[in-house]
C-alpha cells in the first residue's frame, strides 16, 4: 500500500516508516499536517496514518480537510495519539481506527494489513 | 513617572517572589541547568498554570524523548491535567523541521503556530539542540532574537529551556530579558537544589541562590528569608504591656512577664528545664492568644505526655485549638522552607505565643552557616512585626562548664531577652537555676533563681542561695 505518515516526533515517525516499509509498504512521511496534506494531494495514498498534536495543522484538522474534499474523502485514516484518543473516537466519521500511544507496533501493522485486505491491496 | 510592566504568575510557589512579582508578559527567559535539575518540570508547571489561567500555551520540543514519555513522567505530578493536552496546551516537535530545513524554518513555523493557537506562552524545550545545528553562534543569536521579537509582537512570553551552560557573554544571554539558572549539587553528603535569577530586565529580582525542591506538586522555591523579608512585611508596633509568662514566679522577677512582641533566647544544657519552660509558657495560651510549638525533637505525642507529667493540660489546649504543635524532625531540612512553614503557621492562626525548640534546628539545616545572622535577623524582625512573643531555646554543649558556648554574639544581639538555665552542684546536690540576663525595656531581678519542676509544672520560688560560681555549674556556698 501507499501510505502517508504525518508525525512531528521523529522517533515515532522513524519507527513507523521503517516498520511499514519492512512490511512491504511504500511510505512517505511529513513532519506536520500541512506538509502531509500536500503529500496526500499529490500522491493520493491508500492510507493515512496521522498523529493528533502537530504544528500548523493537527491530525483532526487534516482529517476534516480530507473528508471535505471529494477526491480525498475515501482515503482511510488511522489516528495515533498520546492523549486525544477520546476526542478522536467520538468522530467515527473521520477516523477508521484510533490507537493510543504507546501502542504495540504489531497491532498497528495487523490493522494496516486488514485495511489493505478489505481494499483488495497487498 | 516610573512604570511597572504587566506580569503573570508562574504558578510556582516562591518563583514569582524571586522575579519581583512574576514573569514580565511578552518577555523572554532562558532557563538553564544540568539534566535532572528540573527544567522540564519547571517549564511544564508554568505551562499548566498559564493554561489554568485560561490562556493558550505552545510547548515546542527539540528533544530526543517522545511526548508520550514526557506525559508519562509528568502524570505523577499534581499539576498535570491530561484534559488540557491538545486544547489549552499544544505539544509540538520541531526536530524534523530543524533537521530538514534548518533554524529559519523553525522560526517561521513558530510564528505561524503562535498566531494559529493564539498562544500567550511558548516553552521551547531544547535550545542546546538548536545550538548544535547552528553553524555559528550568530545563528543561535539570530534564532533567539527572531523568536522572541515575533512573540513579543503578539504579547507572547517565551521560555527557552537549555541544559547547556549559557555563559554571561554568550550571544543568546545578551538577547533575552531574564536568565534563570537551576543548580543541583552535592554539599557534603546531601543534594542541594538552588536556583538563581542571573538576569532580570524590567524588575528587581531577589539576587543570589534560593533553595528549591521537587515534590509531588512539582517545584517549590523558598526565597532566602533575609532577601524576601529584607524589611518586615508589616510595621513593628510594640505593645509596652508585658505578656504573662505562664511560669509561676517568673512574672514577679521580670516586671510582669515577657515584653510583648519580643524574642527570648533561653540557653542551657540538656535536662535543665528548657522544654518545660516552653510548655508552661504555651499552657497560658487561649483562643484570643494562640500558641504554637515549633519543635525539632519531641513528636507531638511525646510532648503531650511530657506536659501531662508536668500537670499541664496541653492536650486540652490543643483540642480547644489554643495551641498547635508543629513537629519538624531534625533530619534533612531546607532552612528557608522551615522558616516559611513557621511564618505561615503563625499568620494562619494569628499566633501570639511561640516556642521554638530549638533555634539550633535551623542552624543544622543551614547549608551556608555564615548567613545565619541575617537569616535570624529577618525571621525575628518578621515575628516581632506580627506581634509574636517568642521563646527560642539554644542547647549548651556541656552540662557543667565554665565557658558558655552560646550562639555567636551577632545572633545573641538580635534577641531581646536572654535567660540562662543551668544545673548546679552545691553541697553534693544538683539544683536547677534560672538567671535572667537581659529583658528588653523592663527592669528585672538579675539574681539567680532556684527552679522547681514537679507535677505542677515549672516554678520559681525565690532566689538561689548565696553562692559563687553558679554560672560554672560548680557553686560554692558563701562563707558566713
Amino acid at each position: 500500500m501507499k501510505i502517508v505518515v504525518a508525525e512531528d516526533e521523529f522517533l515515532i515517525a522513524d519507527l513507523l516508516v521503517v516498520s511499514l516499509e519492512d512490511a512491504g509498504h511504500e511510505v512517505h512521511d511529513a513532519a506536520h499536517g500541512m506538509d502531509a496534506l500536500k503529500l496526500i494531494r499529490s500522491l493520493e495514498p491508500d492510507l493515512v496514518i496521522t498523529d493528533f498534536m502537530m504544528p500548523l495543522m493537527t491530525g483532526l484538522e487534516l482529517a476534516e480537510t480530507m473528508k471535505a474534499d471529494s477526491v480525498l474523502q475515501g482515503i482511510p485514516i488511522i489516528l495515533v495519539s498520546g492523549a486525544q484518543g477520546a476526542i478522536a473516537r467520538s468522530r467515527t466519521d473521520l477516523f477508521d481506527l484510533v490507537f493510543d500511544k504507546p501502542y504495540a507496533m504489531d497491532r498497528l501493522l495487523t490493522a494496516v494489513a486488514d485495511l489493505g485486505g478489505e481494499r483488495g491491496q497487498p | 513617572m516610573t512604570q511597572t510592566l504587566p506580569r503573570f504568575s508562574t504558578g510556582i510557589p516562591g518563583l514569582d517572589t524571586v522575579f519581583g512579582g512574576g514573569f514580565v508578559e511578552g518577555a523572554s527567559y532562558i532557563v538553564q541547568g544540568q539534566p535532572g535539575a528540573g527544567k522540564t518540570i519547571l517549564g511544564n508547571q508554568i505551562a499548566f498554570a498559564t493554561a489554568a489561567a485560561g490562556k493558550k500555551v505552545l510547548y515546542v520540543t527539540l528533544l530526543a524523548e517522545t511526548h508520550d514519555r514526557l506525559f508519562q513522567s509528568l502524570s505523577t505530578l499534581s499539576f498535570f491535567e491530561k484534559g488540557r493536552l491538545g486544547s489549552n496546551i499544544v505539544y509540538v516537535s520541531v526536530f524534523q523541521t530543524l533537521a530538514k530545513e534548518g533554524l529559519g524554518a523553525v522560526v517561521d513555523l513558530l510564528r505561524k503556530e503562535t498566531k494559529r493557537q493564539g498562544a500567550s506562552l511558548i516553552v521551547f524545550d531544547g535550545l542546546l539542540n538548536a545550538r548544535d545545528r547552528a553553524e555559528t553562534d550568530l545563528d543561535v543569536k539570530t534564532f533567539v532574537a527572531e523568536v522572541q521579537s515575533q512573540a513579543a509582537f503578539v504579547g507572547c512570553t517565551v521560555l527557552f529551556l537549555t541544559s547547556a551552560g549559557v555563559h554571561d557573554d554568550s550571544p543568546e544571554h545578551t538577547m533575552v530579558d531574564g536568565v534563570l539558572e537551576l543548580h543541583d549539587e552535592l554539599v557534603g553528603v546531601r543534594t542541594v537544589r538552588r536556583l538563581r535569577a542571573r538576569k532580570s530586565r524590567g524588575s528587581a529580582a531577589l539576587g543570589g541562590y534560593h533553595q528549591y525542591e521537587i515534590g509531588d506538586d512539582g517545584i517549590s522555591v523558598f526565597p532566602r528569608i533575609e532577601a524576601a523579608f529584607h524589611t518586615p512585611s508589616a510595621t513593628d508596633n510594640p505593645d509596652p504591656k508585658p505578656l504573662r509568662s505562664g511560669i509561676q514566679g517568673f512574672d514577679e522577677i521580670t516586671g510582669g512577664g515577657l515584653p510583648q512582641g519580643s524574642i527570648t533566647l533561653l540557653i542551657g544544657p540538656s535536662g535543665c528545664g528548657k522544654t518545660s519552660f516552653g510548655l508552661n509558657f504555651l499552657s497560658a495560651s487561649s483562643v484570643a492568644e494562640p500558641g504554637l510549638h515549633f519543635g525539632f525533637y519531641e513528636s507531638p505525642e511525646r510532648l503531650l505526655l511530657k506536659a501531662n507529667a508536668l500537670g499541664l493540660d496541653l492536650k486540652g489546649n490543643v483540642e480547644r485549638e489554643e495551641v498547635e504543635i508543629l513537629w519538624q524532625p531534625l533530619t534533612e531540612n531546607l532552612i528557608d522552607k522551615m522558616a516559611y512553614r513557621l511564618l505561615d503557621a503563625v499568620s494562619a492562626r494569628g499566633v501570639k505565643r511561640l516556642f521554638i525548640d530549638s533555634l539550633g534546628g535551623f542552624e543544622r539545616a543551614a547549608v551556608h552557616p555564615p548567613r545565619l545572622v541575617e537569616f535570624f535577623a529577618a525571621l525575628t524582625n518578621e515575628l516581632r512585626a506580627m506581634g509574636v512573643t517568642a521563646v527560642g531555646t539554644w542547647e549548651l554543649r556541656d552540662l557543667f562548664a565554665s565557658g558558655v558556648a552560646a550562639p555567636g554574639p551577632e545572633i545573641s544581639s538580635l534577641l531581646d531577652n536572654l535567660i540562662m538555665m543551668r544545673q548546679v552542684e552545691i553541697r553534693s546536690e544538683y539544683k536547677r537555676v534560672l538567671s535572667v540576663l537581659k529583658i528588653r525595656d523592663q527592669s528585672f531581678q538579675a539574681a539567680p533563681q532556684e527552679v522547681y519542676i514537679d507535677g505542677h509544672g515549672l516554678a520559681i520560688r525565690g532566689q538561689f542561695e548565696q553562692a559563687t560560681g553558679i554560672s560554672t555549674g560548680l557553686a560554692k556556698p558563701l562563707e558566713a
